[in-house]
């Protein structure tokens, strides 16, 4: 199986069988639509062959974007180029294999064809399909796009196509939703924090059409699962902070006397997963800032110090100002003498809340609340 | 609302200029004025406290503020101010390298997809008026063809008038099939056409709102000046 590299999209997809095609069909304007280039890369460091067809921008441009990235597209010899840029602008290249009619599909089959009966099995990139619907006539590319995906298929290529959704006729639309494999659709979203939204239109070998993901793209880091709000809420010295630390990279702190005076601001980032995370104080005069503060928040953990069941009411109140947002109980302080248990405080907050037990101070159980966390988030995107 | 062109008496014949998130093209054979017409159109709105994006497929945008320079010093200014901001679709394709913290660079006319983001990235901040000026057209006409750039147009547009700004598009005339160009006029809001008639030039409006007057009319050009000569008023025509 062929992997694209991407958390969770992975899963959905489970895997990208040899002989399936993917469309990503990616609305105009949309910043920076550089998956499929993460999706050969990955398949390049796991030893697979890559091929790289583009036709809408020069070849040099595959060596920038692998740069943003750090990258260096010499150490892959398992990549090749599909050049089908330069004859159609009259540019010298390097490129040991230029498609020399670009506005002949016959002539990408020719020289694709040429590479698959050399190589066995990876992943073919093409940069653009609208850029071939374009170049070469609507039908003919498709006609020639089916060969080539068959051709693929047999020699254990998975095919992966950029598609820009300019406003094409309904009529071919449908020829494409027929023709692939799967569609997976990249829009934008923009309102807590901008971000990037994949949603499995269709797939033919597994239940998972409908699935959402929201994701961004960070140079040099690569493409990651994106959670612009997460707010961090609990009774005054339950450890929000501590825990707040404990699963960030970067971390601002605003703290006077060991109590935190306003919002703190972190980035986690873990397992591909990144979140920004706003600690609120939790001094009871902040309560009634706590609507503004955590408006638009996309999950929030509740941080407990597990041995001070007296704070659990204000706690609950807290709680109260994030109904129907995602929400994980950090039971902390598990490693003092009393500490209360997972299911005693599910008992007190409600049998159906999550509750992970943590000790903050080491790093104890905070990823699996994290972890959690993401879930839940997702699981609620799916939802609606 | 409208956006002064930034010439007087063109300025005069539109009754106050081009309606405001409008997407006007110049149209006309090489030569003859076509660039002026964008470039005072640009420098006009500069002077007004709106912004200005430049999308350059035949020049690079250090050429272009050479020549903006010359119409108004001022315009050093304004870039330092941030009013000015380049899409340079030209210096990457005959590998130039010069930098500028206001230009960002798309390798190719055929990269239309990067062209579109490029622009919004930059117009998506609501409150400024923006001033599109995109030249040309027809470069990206000739790299692919007319019904793909029509596509792009359509977003574009819709992009500019969600956000708040007004375009200038130039195309050349010659270089295009009739076809292709009633298919790029049919996405505009209004055309300004030039032609050359024995010695003399002229130019006429179609669409744009509420003009005076859809007759030809005589212009002069002077360097950088565009002069309309011809009358127009009460429907009389020169």
């Amino acid at each position: 199986m062929i992997e694209t590299g991407i958390p969770k999209l992975d899963e959905y997809l489970g895997g990208i069988p040899p002989g399936k095609s993917i469309v990503f069909r990616i609305e105009p304007g949309v910043e920076e639509s550089d998956i499929a280039i993460h999706i050969l890369h990955h398949n390049l460091e796991m030893g697979r062959k890559g091929i790289y067809v583009v036709s809408e921008s020069s070849p040099k441009n595959v060596e920038r974007k692998f740069s943003e990235f750090n990258w260096d597209r010499k150490r892959y010899d398992n990549l090749t180029v599909v050049d089908g840029y330069s004859s159609l602008v009259g540019a010298p290249t390097q490129e040991k294999y230029v498609v020399e009619e670009p506005h002949d599909i016959r002539s990408y089959e020719d020289v694709i064809l040429e590479i698959i009966e050399k190589n066995g099995g990876g992943i073919i990139v093409f940069d653009s399909l609208s850029n071939l619907l374009d170049m070469c006539g609507e039908r003919d590319a498709l006609e020639g796009i089916e060969r080539i995906n068959k051709d693929a298929g047999s020699a254990g290529f998975a095919t992966i196509y950029n598609f820009i959704s300019w406003p094409y006729k309904e009529a071919l639309l449908y020829m494409i939703k027929r023709l692939f494999n799967a569609i997976i659709e990249v829009s934008m979203v923009e309102d807590v924090g901008v971000r990037q939204r994949m949603e499995i239109k269709k797939i033919d070998w597994n239940e998972n059409e409908g699935k959402k993901i929201d994701f961004k793209i960070f140079k040099p880091d690569g493409v990651r699962i994106y959670i612009p709000k997460i707010s961090v809420i609990g009774p005054f010295q339950a450890g929000k902070t501590t825990f707040i630390k404990s699963i960030s990279k970067s971390f601002t702190p605003i703290e006077r006397m060991g109590a935190t005076v306003g919002v703190e601001h972190a980035t986690a980032d873990y397992k591909g997963y990144r979140a920004e995370i706003f600690g609120i104080p939790g001094q009871e005069r902040f309560l009634p800032l706590l609507d503004k503060l955590g408006a638009s928040s996309m999950g929030v953990f509740l941080v407990l110090d597990s041995t001070k069941p007296n704070e659990f009411e204000f706690a609950k109140k807290m709680l109260e100002k994030f109904s129907g947002v995602p929400c994980v109980i950090v039971a902390n302080k598990q490693d003092m003498p009393g500490a209360m248990r997972r299911e005693e405080i599910k008992a007190r907050f409600g049998m159906d809340m999550e509750v992970v037990e943590t000790v903050a101070t080491e790093r104890r159980g905070v990823y699996e609340a994290f972890e959690r966390m993401v879930e839940k988030i997702l699981e609620c995107l799916n939802a609606g | 609302m409208l956006a002064k062109t930034g010439i007087e008496r063109l300025d005069e014949l539109l009754k106050g200029g081009i309606p405001l998130k409008s997407n006007v093209l110049v149209y006309s054979p090489p030569f003859i004025g076509k660039e002026i017409i964008l470039k005072r159109f640009a420098l006009s709105g500069l002077q007004e406290g709106e912004n200005v994006v430049f999308i350059l497929t035949d020049k690079s945008f250090k050429d272009m503020k050479e020549e903006m320079l010359k119409l108004d010093k001022k315009y050093e200014e304004y870039e330092r101010d941030g009013k000015i901001r380049y899409i340079d679709v030209y210096s990457p394709s005959v590998e130039l390298q010069e930098e500028s913290e206001w230009a960002t660079f798309v390798d190719s006319p055929i990269n239309r997809e990067r062209i579109a983001s490029s622009i919004i990235q930059i117009i998506k901040k609501e409150e400024t008026k923006y001033r599109i000026i995109f030249d040309s057209l027809s470069t990206l006409i000739v790299y692919s063809d007319a019904k793909a750039v029509f596509r792009f147009l359509q977003v574009l547009s819709g992009m500019c008038k969600r956000s708040n700004a007004t375009s200038m598009f130039s195309m050349t005339r010659g270089m295009h099939e009739e076809i292709e160009v009633q298919t790029i006029k049919h996405l505009m809001d209004g055309v300004i056409e030039m032609k050359e008639e024995g010695a003399r030039f002229q130019l006429r409006v179609q669409g744009c709102g509420e003009v005076i007057s859809r007759h030809w009319i005589d212009y002069l050009l002077e360097g950088e000046e565009i002069r309309l000569t011809g009358a127009f008023r009460m429907g009389r025509v020169a």
